[in-house]
């Protein structure tokens, strides 16, 4: 069963390897003018230094790579295909084929024919997806460095181990809609819809209650010729929302700014005349009086593991789930 | 070897068609005593029959003692139909005759044909047979 | 266990129409079988349901003694060749048969060679290039490979030229002559089952109408004509048509006809199909007079 598993397959597999392996060339190759540029931009001896600000020689770094942008997105969809190359059409194909008879009726049942069908795929998924999760990891290492964004959303989806994950709850997705469906093409574009629907409401809505969020709160203070904070986000930190309160709890202003309307209405006389700014003097009193804070919720970067292994095994019970029921479906529903 | 044929049209029940062209070709002296007939796997290979169809053909020519089944081995003949000249040189030459003066009479196949069996048919009455 | 295949109040429901409906009949071992009937009269339906492919609805269905479904000992002696003749289009015809050996315990490899060799079938040509007739010997030849009890063919001569026909049915036979097979084949072309089958089932609107030995049914079935009447002592009439000098009418014999007005002619195969296909209502099953599976089944408890 395995023999036949394999030979089915075989021409999946090499196209899949081959993929990864020109993805991974690629990614190699640029990555040697990535190093470059990390060095001869002087961030990397900036970043070496302890202390310092390297924010803005970090952002000249980050200007050269705006291309790289679309390869996030490609990286993102990358699981997908398995799912639907690898996925819907492993049961459908043969249905829609016949050869279901043609098998099914060899001294084998449904039953371990399956099961040995989806181990060896999923196998070769997962070796597959380990290798890609590893060196996309590897290649978005030098933009960490630089700019450590990886708790967010877009960028936590492509490294570390969720990716893994990701491709086998595909996978199952894939199998799952062709065991129901019985057709590869609906199987897939209702592998594709449902694969989006599914990531796009966990990364929006799920994964910011893994756990309890953390708050942090700074006050606000006038100095100089602007505004100091006396505060920065934590580093490395998933900022899920920051918001300007007074000291009664009321929102100030959208986002991390405030409404100097909001301000004027608390401290009558603070803007002159329509259309005219307050003096640094009257607007810094008036801060103080209404008492001005700037409240952060946030998941602290020590969670960055953690969050990675619960949305893991997410979708790794997901990918189970789907596997399970398919197995049933084959053994009951089909002919 | 012989190779037999099943004539879908025949009235003649099919392992009769078997035994009956067996028996021609032992007449014939196509077959000799102690020639091996086709097994029976060679037989439906190349006619496609049911393999019971031959078993009953070779059955009832074993039980008619023209042929001897070897368990094992095969169905063998056991003796020849028609006399020691089976050929019948003679009389196959006269009847060639016969048939190139019934065409110069103006004939057809089939007339001649039915001339034959009337005569027979007679000759057979005429011996108090039929 | 004297029945290849067994079925009691068998029945198919698909959404809302019956594929079979309490069909109740025992094929005997050893038998070459022919299974008969319009399109859409429930014959895949019986197949599939015999090799484990579908669940009845009702009913019951045992092949070689047990229930087919996620039964790998049992499909271990079971051949099966679907209709339109499945293959891997993308495997080599020596690779197909590699399916065989890995996938069936009892597996004779040699004998699978050979029997495709045979044919002149190149063994690196891939099925997918094959003609109709290469197709249906390597099918067979992945069926008999696993040297089975049972052969079981859903209508593998239909899209076969008359030549390549003649030499699948030689094959076929060749394979029945070699074993103990029983064999089960679905086809419209009538003539060709009366050369090779020895039983018959008809199947039509979903239930069995017809079963029995072939030798018998044809010995027992006649056609009369004589004067215009429409029943005949002696005989059940299946069907009848009138001029008005003459009536010709299909009967079952149940006893003597003695009324010399009648001349019996006899019947072939597709004419005894045909009259009960045309005539819905009639049937001839194994009932307390006859009936070989019957007696067969009285002879086992006795």
């Amino acid at each position: 069963m395995i023999w036949l598993a394999w030979r089915q397959h075989r021409q999946q597999a090499l196209v899949g390897a081959l993929g990864l392996g020109l993805l991974a060339l690629f990614l190699i190759l640029t990555h040697v003018g990535i190093a470059n540029t990390f060095t001869s931009t002087g961030l990397q001896s900036c970043l070496s230094a302890p202390g310092g600000d390297c924010g803005p020689i970090a952002e000249v770094f980050d200007r050269q790579y705006h291309g790289f942008q679309i390869l996030a997105a490609l990286f993102l969809v990358i699981p997908l295909f398995v799912g639907l190359f690898w996925g819907a059409p492993l049961i459908a194909r043969e249905l829609e084929q016949g050869t279901y008879r043609l098998v099914w009726t060899q001294s084998v049942t449904r039953r371990r024919w399956f099961s040995t069908k989806i181990a060896l795929i999923a196998g070769g998924s997962l070796i597959g997806a380990a290798a890609f999760a590893a060196i996309v990891t590897w290649w978005t290492g030098l933009f960490i460095r630089a700019d450590d964004n990886r708790f967010s959303p877009g960028i936590f989806d492509i490294r570390g181990i969720v990716p893994v994950a990701y491709t086998l709850f595909a996978l199952a997705l894939g199998v799952f809609f062709g065991t129901l469906v019985r057709r590869t093409l609906p199987a897939m574009a209702a592998t594709l819809g449902s694969f989006i629907g599914v990531r796009v409401l966990m990364t929006l809505f799920a994964r910011t209650h893994y756990m309890a969020a953390k708050t942090v709160s700074a006050p606000l203070s006038v100095q100089g010729g602007g505004f100091k904070f006396g505060y920065e986000d934590p580093a490395g930190a998933w900022i899920l929302k920051q918001v300007t309160l007074d000291r009664a709890g009321a929102i100030a202003g959208p986002g991390g700014g405030f409404d100097l309307n909001f301000l004027n209405a608390r401290c009558p006389g603070l803007i002159p005349h329509a259309g005219a700014l307050p003096t640094q003097a009257k607007l810094a009193s008036c801060v103080r009086e209404v008492g001005l804070h700037f409240i952060t919720t946030y998941q602290p970067a020590t969670r960055y593991w953690a969050f990675q292994g619960i949305e893991s095994a997410i979708y790794l019970a997901l990918a189970a789930i789907l596997i399970a029921a398919s197995m049933w479906l084959v053994r009951h529903r089909l002919a | 070897m012989i190779a037999y044929r099943l004539d879908g049209r025949s009235g003649l029940a099919p392992y009769l068609q078997l035994v009956q062209q067996t028996k021609d070709a032992l007449r014939l002296g196509l077959l000799h005593p102690g020639d091996q007939l086709p097994t029976v796997k060679e037989v439906v290979g190349s006619i496609a029959i049911n393999p019971n169809t031959v078993l009953k053909a070779y059955r009832e020519l074993e039980h008619e003692g023209l042929v001897e089944g070897r368990p094992g081995v095969g169905t063998f003949v056991l003796k020849t139909l028609g006399g020691p000249s089976a050929d019948h040189p003679r009389l196959r030459r006269r009847l060639e005759r016969w048939v190139v003066d019934a065409r110069d009479e103006g004939l057809d196949d089939p007339s001649m044909s039915a001339l034959f069996d009337a005569t027979l048919r007679g000759s057979l009455r005429r011996e108090g047979i039929a | 266990m004297s029945a290849a295949i067994e079925t009691t109040g068998l029945s198919k429901l698909y959404g809302r129409t019956w594929a079979l409906r309490d069909c109740s009949l025992a094929l005997p071992t050893g038998k070459i079988a022919a299974l008969v009937g319009p399109n859409g009269a429930g014959k895949t339906t019986l197949l599939h349901l015999g090799v484990g492919l579908l669940d009845p609805t009702a009913g019951s269905i045992r092949t070689l003694g047990e229930s087919p479904r996620e039964n790998a000992e049992v499909l271990a002696r079971i051949g099966f060749v679907a209709q339109d003749v499945p293959l891997y289009d993308g495997f080599r015809v020596r690779e197909m048969l590699e399916l065989g050996r890995h996938l069936n315990p009892s597996w004779d490899h040699d004998f699978a060679l050979d029997r495709v060799r045979r044919h002149d079938i190149d063994l690196d040509q891939r099925c997918g290039t094959l003609s109709g007739g290469q197709r249906a010997q390597v099918a067979l030849a992945l069926a008999t490979g696993k040297r089975p009890e049972l052969l079981v063919l859903d209508e593998p001569l239909a899209s076969l030229d008359p030549l390549a026909r003649r030499e699948f049915l030689g094959s076929l036979m060749e394979a029945a002559a070699e074993s103990e097979v029983t064999v089960l084949l679905s086809s419209h072309l009538i003539t060709d089952m009366e050369r090779v089958c020895d039983y018959l089932i008809v199947l039509s609107a979903a239930r069995v109408q017809v079963i029995g030995e072939v030798e018998e049914l044809l010995a027992t079935h006649k056609v009369l004509t004589g004067p215009p009447r429409d029943h005949v002592a002696g005989a059940d009439v299946i069907s009848a048509t009138h001029t008005d000098r003459q009536s010709t009418l299909f009967v079952r014999i149940t006893g003597r006809i003695a009324d010399p007005g009648w001349s019996v002619h006899d019947v072939t195969l597709e004419d005894l199909v045909l009259a009960y296909l045309a005539q819905p209502t009639a049937s001839a099953l194994p009932g307390p007079l006859g009936g070989n599976a019957r007696r067969d089944r009285l002879e086992a408890r006795a």
